[in-house]
């Protein structure tokens, strides 16, 4: 019940809010925060609720498929925090917004809350076309949003957004319906089963088609033309939800779609590690010299994700709580940071940081939270950041010291674009005069306050996060291999759930080839071997055996390669 | 009261962050800041609580030290750490020096800051500054020092920085964070390298001693040397970054835009000594490493020398005091690359109380001359302000190393450990020993030029001198008698050791494998006096009667001495700024605008692919664009599909 009315009720709520006065800002705020107040406890509900599943309803069938389309929600612990992500955010987008928007306030709200529900769709679906279906109509209302209530360029902006992110995932729409004319059913399960029955060379394409969908929406280099464009120009509530909720579903979608489904290659692995790293290195460049703030702020963030895809794709078993806990982080402290510049735009009457400067003289409670939400976004030790990113480089360093350390250095570009922001926004003095606009208000402050409270709570104490994630446990995994069952084999199903419900690291593993083990190896083995307690003699005993055993196998697939091609 | 619990101690400064943050706060609307009063009162009564509560716990602490885990902090597969905390030999000393002096500078503050608007932001920055200085200290994994380290450096940020509106400040604070940030950058690796060697626990300081001991008990270094020997230099860059250790020094003279108060505590007595404090307390990890020991050694030994001879060249007396304490944090550097970790930690002790007196003193003397801090314009300030020349006489006999003051005992023993250390020992020992000679000179000339001779400002200023008040004179005071007598907890030819033992539980497995020759002390006593008269007779005949240059409008240095003086400046310039910059520009010009050609590009094909259809349909030239580069990449994805499905 709950996943529908998160899914359903906010375009219910977007309805009811046409009801409201277009005239009259008062009323409508009031109705739309209701509303707002409303989803979040929801969401927060979700998240305290663990697992849980509608029962699927077949929803519709493609002609020539073989299986129907499900609306089936699921929310598992990555989706239920993108839930709340997306519901506390436009919550505190609605607040601010009171202030900046005259009039007209409802229509604004009406997007906020359709672009809510797409959001909550996207990271609540079960079924891969509902939750294809979502991730398109996410675009819609916030390029309608853009082109509305942006800046100078708008138009520019919602066109680049939406052609931009729409072309980016037609591939995935067509490689959906080709799995869906091969699998049984649009479920995860099912396409992980037809997947594997495919040439290598169209497994390579599908996957291709739906990594580049999720490249555009993150977005990875060299796939972000759109973005910083888009967040400069929409109005900085919007900014904020985009890139806190919204920019999420890309990362969201390697992690839910991409892992369980496909069998990866280590080279694919490898690009990914390194189109991240890239990423974040290129988003801490462009952040150095960006002078616009909101486009600073895009940079960083993309910087961010790219460090979190990284961490994707390193596979390590951390992981995956390392990197819901730096989405968390981010989408909280990225978006309190996009509120805060808005809030200071609205003062100043300018993006440009180079026009702004003394702040801190004339709005003390303004500085102060505008400072330390963007220490929390420097990922110093205490803030939910660091143990994000902590977790997170510790997942790259099992790839190889190289990415971790050029991750490291994208630590030290964050630390130097952001305290230059900060430097040019309020320290100093005004760089021109300016007629002051409304300055924040006292339950914007004590909002942003809020969300810098939670940053903090969450970097002392993240277990908050990191308990409550169970990816697919054991009932869905099991609902969905019934569903699998009626139409095809179902005994087909039980080696692929073994899978899934373990690490995801093991799909790709079993493609890897066979090397023979590094000495790095048998050290790291020898010290996980002197932590399980064996003693020295012990251990190179094991260790020998394990040297043996890796020859011996490595001999053997030689040898069955041979006789192969003597077969032939 | 020995089970008090340890919490307890940081518990008490942050209170008085959240207490102080939150009148900063509420009073910076009105136009009259806070009562001073009040805030003076919170702001020295945390510290001081901290430091009785210290004080009662080190009374009472047992040998092995008192170990107490308060909840867990992270807990995912692969890592799990724990938020715990240690007090033993090595944390008592340094929690007891860091809430004292801290207290003591507190107290001197509220003179300082008189009337500034910032009265109470300033004391919720220094109590949050003590709180995460004592969490570095007394945390028992290195997870958690890690977040007293980044805490420090960012209280460093926020007070170099702390009079915002002159823009210089701030980018002395942005510099100080981002080179610090990358030595801290370097203690995370160095993390992750440790835990790859032996899982996350090893975090723990406890963990890691075991851990090693089975190591060696086992014959099993060399299989994780080379992992470990990274680990330990990544570690010591995270150390020369907050020690201001070549190659990233170059923040902390610049870091002298602070307050006073604030470079005498966390610019010379605390923060900058928490690399010798890391280095000490993985000393059994350090001890086995003996590249990098060797490295941590030249390290400090250039550093020492390097520092002390651009303080010669400092015309501003907070910039001397700068390149000192650099120089003498590469004695403690030197001092543990030796393994002398004991000798290391007590200078870091005897230290902390004469630059601190000297830094205070420096503050006087710049508040009785209304901000001048050339010291071409001071001269002949003995007479007005005679207290503060008595502390920073007596600090100056301490610093230079006179016999019986604290710097005495704890610099020669610092050469007397080089000289034993090896081969090298005494190549080592006479650079250590020129050094010292240089420091008598530089810190002479200092005292001359400020002291004595006839005073060199304008004849209207002449007329404010005045001393400073007591609540600024009593902790100088303090401190001075500190920086007397604190060397006398470990006077080895008096036969005092009880420095020594009481840190010995805690070192004495990583200086174990320290061969200890038994030398003659009276000769090094003897040299290092001779070093320090020798320095002090060089600067009387060179500065004593010379005429001082006039002021020019700058105090920075120039010419050769300017090269001196910015040599890493310019380094850092040309292999970490300009790099960056450059990256960053072929990124944004080039890249960024290549990428959005191409973009613009296959906009602008379909755009025309589109307006040739557009002449028979409704003429939405955008809505033509979209739709036809939807169906190019639809078109292609189809092609690949059945082409590989056949």
């Amino acid at each position: 019940m709950l996943l529908h009315l998160l899914v359903l009720a906010p375009f219910v709520a977007a309805i009811l809010m046409v009801a409201t006065s277009k005239e009259d800002p008062k009323s409508s705020s009031r109705l739309a925060f209701l509303f707002g107040v409303a989803f979040f406890a929801m969401s927060i509900a979700l998240v305290a609720g663990g697992n849980q599943a509608t029962d699927p309803m077949e929803w519709f069938r493609i002609p020539g498929c073989k299986g129907p389309v499900y609306y089936y929600l699921y929310s598992h612990g990555l989706g239920a925090w993108m839930v709340f992500l997306s519901c506390g955010l436009s919550l505190v987008a609605l607040i601010t917004a009171r202030n900046t928007f005259e009039k007209n306030y409802r229509n604004f709200a009406i997007g906020i809350f359709s672009l809510m529900g797409a959001m909550n769709g996207t990271f609540l679906s079960a079924d891969a076309v509902l939750f294809f279906f979502f991730f398109e109509a996410m675009v819609i209302p916030a390029a309608v949003m853009i082109a509305g209530y942006g800046g100078k360029e708008r138009k520019k902006a919602a066109m680049t957004f939406a052609i931009y992110t729409l072309v980016g995932s037609a591939p995935m729409m067509v490689s959906l319906w080709y799995l869906l004319t091969v699998a049984d059913n649009s479920l995860l399960l099912s396409f992980a089963i037809a997947l594997q029955s495919l040439p290598a060379e169209t497994q390579f394409v599908i996957l291709l088609s739906f990594l580049l969908a999720f490249l555009v929406k993150t977005p990875i280099f060299p796939f972000h033309g759109w973005q910083a464009i888009t967040y400069a120009e929409a109005p900085a509530p919007l900014s904020a939800i985009l890139t806190g909720a919204m920019s999420k579903a890309g990362v969201f979608g390697f992690i839910a779609w991409i892992l369980p489904i496909f069998p990866l290659s280590m080279t694919v692995v490898n690009v990914m590690l390194w189109l991240g790293i890239a990423t974040a290195v290129y988003g801490g460049l462009l952040a150095l010299r960006a002078t616009d703030a909101k486009k600073l702020l895009a940079y960083s963030s993309m910087g961010h994700l790219g460090l979190a895809v990284a961490g994707v794709f390193s596979l390590s078993e951390a992981m995956l709580p390392a990197v819901l806990v730096l989405l968390v982080a981010h989408g909280i402290s990225a978006g309190v940071l996009f509120y805060l510049a808005g809030v200071a735009e609205r003062v100043t009457g300018t993006r440009d940081i180079t026009l702004m400067g003394g702040l801190a003289g004339k709005n003390p409670v303004f500085s102060t939270l505008f400072g330390f939400a963007a220490v929390m976004a420097l990922a110093v030790p205490g803030t939910a950041g660091f143990v994000g990113e902590f977790t997170v480089l510790l997942a790259i360093w099992d790839m190889g010291p190289l990415p971790a350390v050029v991750a490291g250095f994208c630590l030290i570009l964050s630390a130097a674009y952001m305290l230059r922001f900060v430097q040019k926004v309020i320290f100093g003095k005004p760089a021109r005069e300016y007629t002051e606009g409304k300055r924040m208000t006292a339950l914007e402050g004590s909002t942003f306050g809020i969300m810098v409270a939670l940053l903090l709570t969450f970097g002392f104490h993240p277990a908050f996060i990191t308990n409550s994630l169970h990816l697919f446990d054991e009932d869905a995994i099991e609902e969905m291999s019934k569903l699998s069952g009626q139409e095809g084999e179902p005994e087909q199903a039980l080696p692929a759930s073994d899978s899934l419900s373990g690490q995801n690291s093991e799909v790709s593993e079993s493609a890897e080839e066979h090397h023979p083990m590094t000495e790095k190896e048998i050290a790291q083995l020898d010290s996980t071997l002197a932590e399980a307690g064996f003693d020295e003699s012990e251990r190179a005993a094991l260790i020998q055996q394990m040297i043996a055993a890796d020859a011996a196998q490595n001999g053997e697939a030689a040898q069955t390669n041979a006789e192969a091609t003597e077969n032939e | 009261m020995t089970n008090l619990p340890l919490w307890l101690i940081p518990l008490f400064p942050l209170v008085g962050t959240v207490l102080l943050g939150a009148i900063a706060v509420i009073s910076s609307g009105s136009k009259k800041g806070p009562a001073e009063g009040i805030v003076g009162f919170l702001a020295v009564i945390f510290p001081v609580l901290a430091f009785a509560s210290v004080v009662l716990l080190a009374w009472g602490m047992p040998t092995e030290g008192l170990r107490q885990t308060l909840c867990n902090w992270i807990d995912i597969p692969l890592f799990k750490v724990d938020i715990g905390f240690l007090f033993d030999g090595l944390s008592r000393i340094m929690l007891l020096f860091v809430t004292g002096i801290g207290s003591l500078i507190a107290l001197y503050s509220i003179g300082y800051m008189h009337g500034d608007r910032g009265f109470a932001r300033f004391f919720a920055y220094i109590n949050l500054f003590l709180f995460s200085m004592i969490v570095l200290v007394l945390s028992d994994s290195l997870l958690l020092t890690f977040l007293g380290w980044e805490g420090v450096g960012l209280c460093s940020y926020l007070l170099i920085g702390f009079w915002n509106k002159d823009l210089s400040n701030c980018k002395a604070a942005n510099k100080a964070f981002i080179v610090n940030r990358v030595g801290d950058i370097g203690f995370l690796l160095g993390m992750l390298c440790l835990v790859t060697v032996g899982g996350s626990e090893i975090l723990n300081y406890d963990s890691l001693s075991a851990f090693i001991q089975m190591l060696i008990a086992g014959g099993h270094v060399e299989i994780v040397l080379p992992l470990l020997s990274l680990a330990g230099l990544l570690f010591f860059i995270g150390c020369t970054g907050k020690s201001a250790q070549i190659p990233l020094l170059t923040w902390l003279p610049d870091a002298m835009a602070g307050p006073t108060p604030v470079s005498a505590l966390i610019h010379a007595a605390t923060m900058v000594t928490s690399g010798v404090y890391l280095l000490a307390r993985m000393g059994n990890l350090f001890s086995l490493l003996p590249v990098v020991l060797l490295i941590i050694t030249l390290i400090g030994l250039a550093t020492a020398f390097w520092a002390a001879v651009a303080g010669l060249f400092q015309n501003d007396i907070k910039k001397v005091l700068a390149y000192s304490t650099i120089s003498q944090l590469g004695y403690m550097f030197m001092a543990a690359g030796v393994c002398a970790f004991d000798a290391s930690i007590f200078h870091v002790f005897t230290h902390a109380f004469f630059k601190a007196a000297l830094f205070l003193g420096a503050g006087a003397v710049i508040h009785a001359l209304a901000g001048e801090q050339d010291m071409r314009k001071m001269g002949g300030l003995l007479r007005k302000t005679p207290v503060t020349a008595c502390v920073m006489i007596f600090a100056f006999f301490a610093i230079i190393g006179f016999p019986g003051f604290a710097g005495f005992w704890s610099k020669d023993l610092i050469l007397e450990r080089l000289y034993t250390s090896g081969s090298l020992g005494p190549i080592f020992y006479g650079v250590g020993l020129l050094t010292a000679v240089i420091t008598a000179i530089y810190m002479s000339r200092l005292i001359i030029l400020t002291f004595f001779g006839s005073y060199r400002g304008s004849k209207e200023s002449e007329e404010h001198i005045h001393e400073a008040p007591a609540s600024m004179l009593l902790p100088m005071v303090v401190l001075s008698i500190g920086a007397i007598f604190a060397g006398y907890f470990w006077a080895d030819s008096l036969g005092i050791t009880m420095f020594k033992d009481s840190l010995a539980p805690v070192l004495s497995t990583a200086q174990s494998g320290v061969a200890h020759v038994h030398v003659n002390p009276i000769i090094f006593a003897g040299l290092g006096t001779l070093a320090a008269l020798l320095g002090m007779f060089i600067a009387l005949k060179v500065y004593g009667n010379a005429r001082v240059p006039a002021a020019k409008g700058s105090s920075a240095p120039e010419g050769f001495k300017a090269d001196w003086t910015f040599f890493f400046d310019t380094i850092h310039k040309f292999c970490g700024i300009i790099p960056v910059a450059v990256l960053a520009w072929i990124v944004d010009m080039v890249v960024e605008k290549i990428l959005q050609a191409a973009q613009w590009m296959v906009g602008a094909i379909a755009e025309i692919l589109g307006d040739g259809v557009a002449t028979f349909q409704v003429r939405k030239v955008r809505l033509q664009l979209a739709l036809s580069v939807a169906g190019v990449a639809i078109l292609v994805a189809v092609v690949l599909l059945t082409g590989g499905s056949i």
